[in-house]
């Protein structure tokens, strides 16, 4: 039991020790690597905000983050009541395919839609990141919002049905309501999960297009100063609150389906 | 129940997504096998040179260390990731579930450049694991981490663990406690109660969590690109590399058609090899 | 079990059919299958205005299926339905005026009482301050005043049928569906809801169509039952006529507790028969034996409370071994093994506690019928 108990403790502190030592670096005063560091200082946060190039990736990855996280929550949440509720022609064919980004390689993604966009002549469009970045998150979309559908019941649909309501006022007034926490906490994974992309942007964006990702890993091939760890710390804690927050919210266990069958 | 509503509306912009996706995998294919005129972005005729170039030792080398790296990485995600889900599923304390929950997640979440950097700053030869070394004096000079096959899984177990034990969690979370209290009571002890009813039981689990692993290892690019400082080369910086150095997209496009078949073979050995365990955890 | 008072009371000889203008649901030859299987062949019903109709049957006998059919969540492979005259087998659910109770009733977890309740209303269009008078209205009657901003997860079990029962009513249905509505209640909340269930429908007269596999509720909140079996209905009847007079082997032995004993038909008269049972002869009706001549063997349907333990050299029906006493309080079960003279043990129901010391566990015993209310079917095969 004890020894269980350290183990499960020395595993946590292999995931967590990365998180740990890059906190520790970003306050670092000096531009080379130290431990322990000699001196503190805010300057690298102060980098990182004013770096011209962060700035834009943010800004970008914001766009592209919003309109694709956007958009599969519309088309994942479609499709999988079509898939809860109806059996139909290519049903499993389409399944598949929207389900293969998380399997097939990152770069592969990424290759193939720099092909497409260079021959529509869209290479520096944002609509081409975006469209990458719907392909990459609708899976995650799709098995939060169709979990969430299982766990409905249906006898709440069929007594609205009942009560004289047809299918638009049953969908608004019904279903979506009680879908809400699957389908708030679909969006946000596939608005992290866009925001954090890396492999496939690398490939998809241009200088114009350039996502904080692809930004950030520019700047860590060409300079060795904690200015990167600044900003790997800042990432670090906004994604932890956002999913603590999201915890509080609507219970990640639930929606992860990793609580026990009830 | 017969009846459809919004039918269309639901399927149509599913379907096409897939229709786009399934497009950029056919432009992939088309290039694989297009010749590569230097110099250019465009692309020549059709050829299968890009396929028979790729039977080089060098190539090979790649291929054959991407697979052991997929599969040192998954074996390893799972040893560590299997007592993690346990003790998230079974922790008694809602507090104690959510912490667990929280750390296992956020990585999952915060994407390969991020975690990357972070590992480059933990295992470099200024970086934390030496210093701490140096100042016990364990050891006398730094040792060699980054650039190594060893610096290059610890970084890729650290992305995949995350996933497996999610799903691991997922498969114990639904395996009734009833099962393991009435093993119990027929006088099994914990490790057999485990071994003959608990992990035969959560088999699916462990065969997703795997699955996933190696495809997700397979895919990485940052991690070897930066830990492996192109000592460790997988396909994805090879792919990465033809691309966007040399601008040879056939070849590019060829490399990802072999990788493509290649995960997808390994993935279908891996479900033929572990059917027998599937149906152990049918229940 | 034994609600029915079991005197023989003049029962009526032909089942009351409500005329086509008293008739609020109708099937006719309504057929479902899924896949291969026939969920419901052939179904044939008229429920009247106001009658409170039960579909009662083991699991899978069908009568969930009927209930869905006239709901409109499955439809007709074959045949049609009428409500109140208009036929409504393309009628999509949400257009045909019924009220609906499920088993776990189905609130909107999502919106308070009132808003449950209002919720028909709103979505027929109905005036605010209308419906605002109609919820008031139903959550007195259903006394659930000051309930009304709570959610669904706040009430207790029996409250959360009421609004159940309020919002379905609140529509003024042209049928009330219920599905199973009292099996998630404990023992004695169900006996207390179902008094008030029937009080209320019998106040509003709504046509009820009740689903249950609970005969004992069946038979005491029923105007009529209509008894299913594997997709078909066995026989529908006043719950007096179903327990008296089964229409056939299936009903006689879903329906209460019953003995089944091997007698012969003796002579036919015109509707009636006698049969012979070991030394005891019984009036039987004639019709399920159109097809036996006299000195064919048959079985004798007997109920428990129509038995009589006898000393074992009188003249009896069957002669056994006690088994075991079961103690019911109000009377005391006593189960005979006697396997030359029935399929089965024999179950007798007898009044007192003499019986315990006439016929002690192990004793020979015989059983003599009292010649009320038997039924004889062919030999099964």
């Amino acid at each position: 039991m004890v020894t269980g108990r350290a183990l499960v403790v020395a595993i946590l502190g292999f995931l967590v020790l990365p998180a740990a030592v890059v906190a520790i670096a970003a306050f670092n005063d000096r531009a080379l690597l130290s431990f322990p560091p000699q001196s503190l200082s805010l300057r690298w946060f102060i980098k990182a905000f004013s770096y011209r190039d962060f700035q834009a990736g943010f800004y970008n990855g914001l766009i592209v983050m919003l309109a694709s996280s956007g958009i599969a929550l519309v088309i994942g949440t479609a499709f999988a009541v079509a898939l809860d509720r109806y059996r139909f022609a290519g049903r499993a064919l389409i399944e598949s395919l929207l389900l293969a980004p998380l399997v097939v390689p990152h770069f592969t993604i990424g290759l193939g839609f720099l092909i497409l966009a260079a021959q529509l002549g869209a290479m520096r469009s944002f609509a081409v990141v975006v469209v990458c970045h719907v392909v990459l998150v609708l899976p995650f979309v799709l098995r939060s919002v169709y979990i969430s559908l299982r766990n409905l019941d249906r006898r709440l649909e069929l007594a609205a049905e009942s009560l004289g309501a047809r299918p638009a006022r049953v969908l608004f007034t019904v279903t979506l309501p009680l879908l809400l926490p699957g389908l708030v906490s679909g969006w946000l994974f596939a608005a992290i999960l866009s925001f954090n992309e890396f492999t496939a942007s690398l490939f998809v964006t241009s200088q114009r297009t350039q996502t904080l990702p692809v930004a950030m890993y520019n700047y860590v091939r060409e300079y060795a100063d904690p200015t990167m760890a600044a900003m790997s710390l800042i990432f670090i804690l906004v994604t932890a609150l956002l999913l603590t927050l999201a915890n509080a919210c609507f219970g990640l266990g639930k929606v992860l389906n990793v609580d026990h069958g009830r | 129940m017969q009846r459809r509503p919004f039918f269309g509306l639901f399927v149509t912009p599913a379907a096409v997504t897939a229709l786009v996706f399934t497009a950029a995998l056919v432009a992939v294919l088309q290039y694989s096998v297009r010749k590569h005129v230097p110099g250019s972005l465009d692309v020549g005729g059709l050829t299968f040179d890009n396929f028979t170039a790729m039977w080089r030792p060098l190539y090979g080398r790649v291929f054959l260390d991407t697979l052991l790296l997929c599969l040192l990485t998954s074996a390893i995600s799972l040893l560590l990731g299997y007592p993690l889900a346990y003790a998230l599923v079974r922790a008694r304390s809602a507090m104690m579930k959510s912490a667990i929950l929280i750390i296992v997640v956020t990585p999952l979440f915060l994407g390969e450049v991020v975690r990357t950097y972070s590992w480059i700053v933990v295992l470099g030869n200024n970086g934390f694991v030496n210093s701490v070394l140096l100042k016990l004096g364990m050891i006398a000079a730094p040792v060699q981490l980054l650039f190594t096959v060893t610096g290059v899984t610890i970084a890729l177990v650290h992305v995949t663990l995350p996933v497996v034990v999610v799903m691991l969690a997922a498969a114990l979370a639904h395996i009734d406690p009833a099962y393991e209290k009435a093993a119990e009571s027929l006088g099994a002890g914990p490790v057999r109660v485990f071994m003959t009813v608990t992990l035969p039981l959560s088999a699916p689990g462990i065969i997703a969590g795997f699955t996933t692993a190696f495809a997700w290892t397979f895919s990485a690019f940052a991690t070897p690109q930066l830990v492996g400082g192109g000592k460790v080369n997988m396909i994805s910086n090879l792919v990465y590399q033809l691309g966007f150095a040399n601008f040879n997209f056939p070849f590019a496009a060829s490399l990802s058609v072999a990788a493509l078949a290649l995960t997808f073979v390994s993935l279908w050995m891996l479900r033929f090899a572990t059917r027998p365990f599937e149906k152990l955890g049918q229940h | 079990m034994s609600t029915m008072a079991a005197e023989t009371t003049a029962v009526p000889p032909v089942a009351p059919q409500p005329s086509n203008a008293d008739t609020a649901v109708r099937l006719d030859g309504v057929t479902k299958r899924f896949g291969n299987a026939v969920a419901l062949h052939d179904a044939w019903i008229k429920v009247g205005r106001g009658e409170f109709m039960t579909l009662l049957g083991p699991s899978g006998c069908g009568k969930t299926t009927l209930l869905n059919l006239v709901a409109g969540f499955l439809t007709c492979d074959s045949g049609e339905i009428f409500i109140e005259g208009a036929l409504v087998t393309d009628v999509p659910t949400s257009e045909r005026d019924i009220g609906i109770i499920f088993q776990n009733y189905a609130l909107f977890p999502h919106m308070t009482v009132a808003a449950n309740i209002a919720y028909g209303l709103k979505t027929r269009g109905v005036a605010r301050d209308e419906i605002a008078r109609r919820v008031a209205e139903m959550l007195s009657l259903m006394k659930l005043t000051g309930l009304e901003s709570r959610k669904p997860r706040e009430l207790s079990g029996g409250q959360q049928q009421r609004v159940a029962l309020a919002r379905a009513l609140v529509i003024r249905p042209k049928v009330l569906l219920m599905d199973e509505p009292f099996s998630a209640l404990d023992k004695n909340l169900r006996a207390s809801m179902q008094v008030e269930v029937k009080e209320i429908q019998r106040r509003l007269g709504v046509t009820t169509i009740f689903v249950t596999h609970d005969q004992s509720e069946a038979l005491s909140l029923s105007d009529r039952i209509a008894v299913m079996s594997e997709g078909r209905i066995r026989q529908i009847d006043t719950p007096q006529r179903i327990y008296q007079q089964p229409a056939d082997r299936f009903v006689a032995s879903f329906i209460g507790e019953v003995a089944v004993l091997r007698a012969r038909l003796e002579s036919r008269d015109g509707e009636e028969a006698t049969v012979a049972a070991g030394a005891c002869r019984n009036t039987v009706a004639a019709a399920p034996l159109r097809e036996l001549s006299p000195g064919a063997a048959l079985d004798l349907f007997v109920r428990p409370e129509h038995l009589r333990l006898v000393a074992e050299n009188e003249p009896a029906a069957a002669q056994g071994i006690v088994a075991a006493h079961v103690y019911q309080g109000d009377h005391i079960d006593v189960y005979v093994d006697a396997a030359a003279a029935a399929t089965g043990r024999i179950l007798v129901r007898v009044p007192g506690y003499e019986a315990v010391d006439r016929a002690p566990v192990g004793a020979r015993v015989g059983i003599a019928t009292t010649g009320i209310n038997t039924v004889a079917f062919p030999p099964e095969g």
